[in-house]
């Protein structure tokens, strides 16, 4: 048994690298030789994780990815416990359906993170994300619950479809950032364009934001301002198209 | 054993075991969350009549509150598992939920025993009550005319002390009132305990059951009634002419001898003659505090 597991991309993908096995709690389990032997998928052809990885550490549900990871996609799969750290950027799907843990990405997310597979009807269902850069479009779609942190921009339809759990984007939110939204919050630090289906309900200062935003800064090292933490946020609420009762919170300053 | 003059009688104070919570309030200043933390634990002296103690513990400074205000920290004690959650949900219904600013936090996080407090006061809400799960734990925010109220789902329990007390027998009232604020003073703030009574003080103090009354539980502790000193089989030495009790409660029995040291030294002062402590011949409570073993 290890600190950590550590996974070093050792030879590139020439094509797209879907390594949905890579995951903090199933990698609790296995030994190095197993995490190797693994299953992904590579150009559509099926291969192992040994023959892109080299694995250092076994048995621990602390993983840490290093290497140009932007070819490799659905990091972090289902995951339900364990910390996964990614030493920079990383393709799409990280964090499909993830029901538990942390994700910290030190880079750009691709699309569909903390998404949901492709005819689900729900994303993320628990655990926190946080990508320390951009994310692609459709972050944080179809959430059921977790939290989605972006301290950069964040794509198109950002929180898609929410049907709970917080997505917090320090950055520019992107065009359509919780249209469909059923319930759950999408706290936007940043320029966001507020979906015609939105209603807006008062200005004031949101408890649960300010404790949310001071869990960010002491306990997962994000760069948040005093202004943004005991700062006012407009609240609209929607998407009234749908059941209404999520939120988009817009800091308007101190 | 003398302590400045003062007797200290080899006696003891005999404690119970209770349920205790412990909650922080915060406000947007110390002064709203203080006005909170008064209203909850108003009317909580002793379980005989208000069915729970309750008491400020301390306040907080900004950084030891989970929202980043100034707070106050509250301990609330009843003696069974039951009615904690029944006192707490009424009482921070009716006074921290209403009290502008105001956010409630789990004082007791590592508690495995969680009473849902907010988990039950969240329909006052009427279905526009929302969750949030931050850092593992869930609050609730309830929508007011103000704003929001945050109050955490679940409020952790634990086996505490209730009935940790000591006596001051003085010369006068006088004498025996500064003894006692002394005593307060020096006990303020003492981590894992707080003084239920007025001011930290009880002059009322109090037997089991009753000698003419067979309905009262609880009435006048006529051996340490200086008034009665000619008429009961009294207690008092010569030259006692008021006395007056601190009760203590507390998370565990350490916090409460630890505070018991400090006010009882700080009570030893000119017009003092003797301390003693409550006790019901050791057959009640399972804690006892012997004086001289705290103070030795």
């Amino acid at each position: 048994m290890s600190d950590a597991v550590t996974l070093t991309l050792a030879t590139q993908p020439t094509q797209t690298l879907v390594a949905d096995c890579i995951a903090a709690d199933r990698f609790a389990a296995l030994g190095a030789q197993e995490i190797a032997a693994l299953p992904v998928v590579h150009g559509g052809r099926p291969a192992t994780l040994g023959a892109f990885f080299e694995v250092r550490g076994e048995r621990a549900s602390v993983v840490r990815i290093t290497g140009d990871c932007r070819r490799v996609e659905a990091i972090g799969t289902g995951m339900a416990g364990g910390e996964l750290v990614i030493d920079g950027s990383v393709g799409r799907d990280v964090g499909l359906a993830m029901s538990g843990g942390r994700i910290d990405v030190r880079g750009n997310a691709g699309a569909n993170t903390g998404g949901a597979p492709a005819g689900a009807a729900r994303g993320m269902t628990g655990g926190e994300i946080i990508v320390r850069g951009s994310v692609g479009d459709d972050a944080g779609a179809r959430m059921r619950r977790g939290l989605l942190v972006v301290t950069g921009d964040g794509g198109q339809g950002t929180g898609k479809g929410m049907i709970a759990g917080t997505v917090v984007v320090f950055g520019k939110a992107g065009p359509g950032a919780g249209r469909f939204l059923k319930r759950g919050s999408i706290v936007a630090l940043g320029e966001v364009e507020r979906p015609a289906t939105f209603g807006y309900a008062c200005t004031y200062r949101p408890p649960h934001v300010a404790l949310l935003l001071r869990y960010l800064r002491s306990r997962c090292r994000v760069e948040v301002a005093e202004g943004q933490i005991s700062g006012r946020y407009e609240r609209y609420s929607g998407d009234l198209a749908e059941l209404g009762k999520g939120e988009l919170l817009r800091w308007v300053g101190a | 054993m003398k302590i400045n003059d003062v007797t200290i009688e080899d006696t003891f104070a005999e404690a119970f075991t209770m349920r205790v919570a412990r909650l922080v309030i915060t406000g947007r200043t110390l002064g709203w969350a203080r006005e909170a933390a008064v209203k909850l634990t108003g009317f909580a002296t002793s379980v005989i009549g208000c069915k729970c103690e309750a008491g400020v513990e301390r306040e907080l400074p900004d950084s030891e509150t989970p929202d980043g205000r100034p707070g106050v920290s509250v301990l609330f004690l009843t003696m069974d598992k039951a009615s904690l959650p029944e006192q707490l949900i009424v009482r921070v219904g009716q006074t921290v939920l209403t009290c502008p600013t105001t956010a409630c936090f789990d004082g007791l996080p590592d508690a495995p025993d969680r009473l849902p407090v907010g988990k039950a006061l969240r329909v006052f809400g009427d279905g526009f009550q929302a969750s949030k799960v931050i850092g593992g734990k869930r609050y609730w925010r309830i929508p007011v005319m103000e704003g929001e109220f945050l109050i955490e789902e679940t409020f952790g329990m634990l086996k505490g002390v209730g009935g940790g007390n000591f006596l001051i027998l003085a010369r006068d009232a006088d004498a025996a009132l500064a003894a006692a604020e002394a005593a307060v003073v020096a006990m303020t703030g003492a981590p894992g305990v707080i003084l239920p009574f007025p001011g930290g003080v009880v002059r009322s103090g109090s037997k089991v059951g009753s000698k003419r009354y067979t309905n009262m539980i609880a009435t006048t502790n006529d051996a340490f009634d200086p008034t009665l000193r000619a008429i009961t089989p009294s207690q008092l030495p010569e030259g006692v002419n008021s006395v007056l009790e601190i009760v203590l409660d507390g998370i565990d029995g350490p916090s409460i001898e630890a505070a018991m040291r400090a006010g009882i030294r700080a009570a030893c002062r000119p017009g003092v003659q003797t301390i003693t402590a409550g006790n019901y011949g050791g057959k009640l409570g399972p804690h006892h505090f012997h004086l001289r073993k705290i103070l030795g």
